[in-house]
């Protein structure tokens, strides 16, 4: 029997096979998902900013530059391997858009940026990314498989 | 910043008074019945918000309208979409489904019904505070509850580890439910509860 566990707004959690990550109505925020699809485990990071600045205190699962790096270092805690880590992040759309403003800050955009940065950074290869967009999403991320789900309202559901 | 609980019954005061004139606007728009539950005051780590506003997953129809002015925040509406659906076949005189997601007709009466909310609870405000809010032009999204209210609260860059904002139930028959929070921005608040006098 799998079980599901709920990931919340800004907060990550760490999987086995056969359990399934979740986290509910992603909108500008990203889900972040690493595994090692060897030992299969991995992770699921849920963040909603870019940086946290330097800025010290508050919560580190916040911010696309300090959460994947504990994320990280979970996964591995669980046994996986850091060369064969991988990744896959859904989210980061743009849910409103105000008729004569220019969206100067879109925050969607920013995160993925920041995400795929930092992924980078770590040396961990995107193999996915379903970012961008007007719509929400929901995903449930098979740590075993790989397999991420992609739910949205309006928009049809995908696994990729 | 912190608030005590003098200020934290100012806040409901002022909830009170601006989300009855709220329901009652509605209730004139709509020619029904409108209830309204006496309005809570959070004051709470951003995180369990989820928990308040109740299943992230779960489309709504949700009117967000910006607060400008000498005391800047949001107000934001949301519709469960079967309520949405009803308040917005009752304006158009219609027993047809109407699809919210397309329809910019439709669209646009749920917006109006934003605009006309927001509007009468800043009247309130302003009535009872001193303090000049105007409502910007209402954007509207059906979606997941979750992604719309994390937009929201993220719309500037930054979010506080706390935030604190004003909760209201509205209830009407038939079956119209709907939500409505009102977010004052970190400064404002300190702004309205000195125009307060606490």
């Amino acid at each position: 029997m799998s079980g599901i566990i709920n990931v919340g707004m800004a907060d990550y959690r760490t999987a086995r096979v056969p359990d399934i990550l979740m986290t509910a109505g992603l909108g500008s925020c990203i889900g972040i998902c690493i595994y090692d699809p060897v030992q299969k485990v991995g992770g699921l990071a849920h963040i909603m900013l870019p940086t946290a600045n330097g800025s010290m205190g508050g919560n580190p699962a916040k911010y696309a530059d300090t959460a994947i790096e504990l994320l990280v270092e979970e996964i591995l805690r669980l046994g996986a391997n850091k060369s064969r880590l991988r990744s896959k992040i859904a989210g980061g759309a743009q849910m409103f858009a105000f008729p004569g403003k220019p969206q100067v800050l879109k925050i969607g955009d920013r995160n993925a940026e920041a995400v795929e940065a930092e992924l980078k950074r770590l040396n961990i290869p995107l193999l996915v990314a379903d970012v961008g967009g007007s719509f929400g999403r929901t995903i449930h991320f098979d740590v075993g498989s790989g397999e991420l789900r992609v739910r949205t309202i309006n928009h049809g559901e995908k696994v990729i | 910043m912190q608030v005590n609980q003098m200020q934290l019954d100012a806040l409901k005061e002022i909830g009170n008074i601006g989300s009855g004139h709220a329901a009652t606007a509605l209730s004139t728009l709509l020619q029904r019945r409108i209830d309204m539950s006496v309005p809570e005051v959070w004051a709470v780590p951003f995180e369990q918000i989820a928990d308040i506003i109740g299943n992230m997953g779960e489309p709504q129809a949700v009117v967000y309208v910006r607060v400008e002015g000498d005391a800047p925040g949001k107000a934001v509406f949301f519709f469960p979409l079967v309520s949405a659906q009803i308040v917005a076949q009752l304006l158009f005189g219609t027993d047809h489904e109407l699809d919210l997601f397309d329809d910019e007709m439709a669209q646009s009466a749920l917006k109006e019904v934003g605009n006309i909310l927001v509007s009468s609870f800043l009247i309130a405000l302003t009535q009872f505070s001193g303090i000049a809010l105007q409502p910007s032009v209402p954007a509207l999204a059906v979606d997941m509850a979750g992604a719309i209210l994390d937009a929201i609260l993220l719309e500037e860059g930054t979010l506080d580890d706390d935030v604190l904002f004003i909760d209201t139930q509205l209830s009407g028959i038939p079956q119209i439910e709907g939500q409505f929070i009102y977010l004052p921005n970190e400064g404002s608040l300190k702004k309205l509860l000195g125009a307060l006098g606490v």
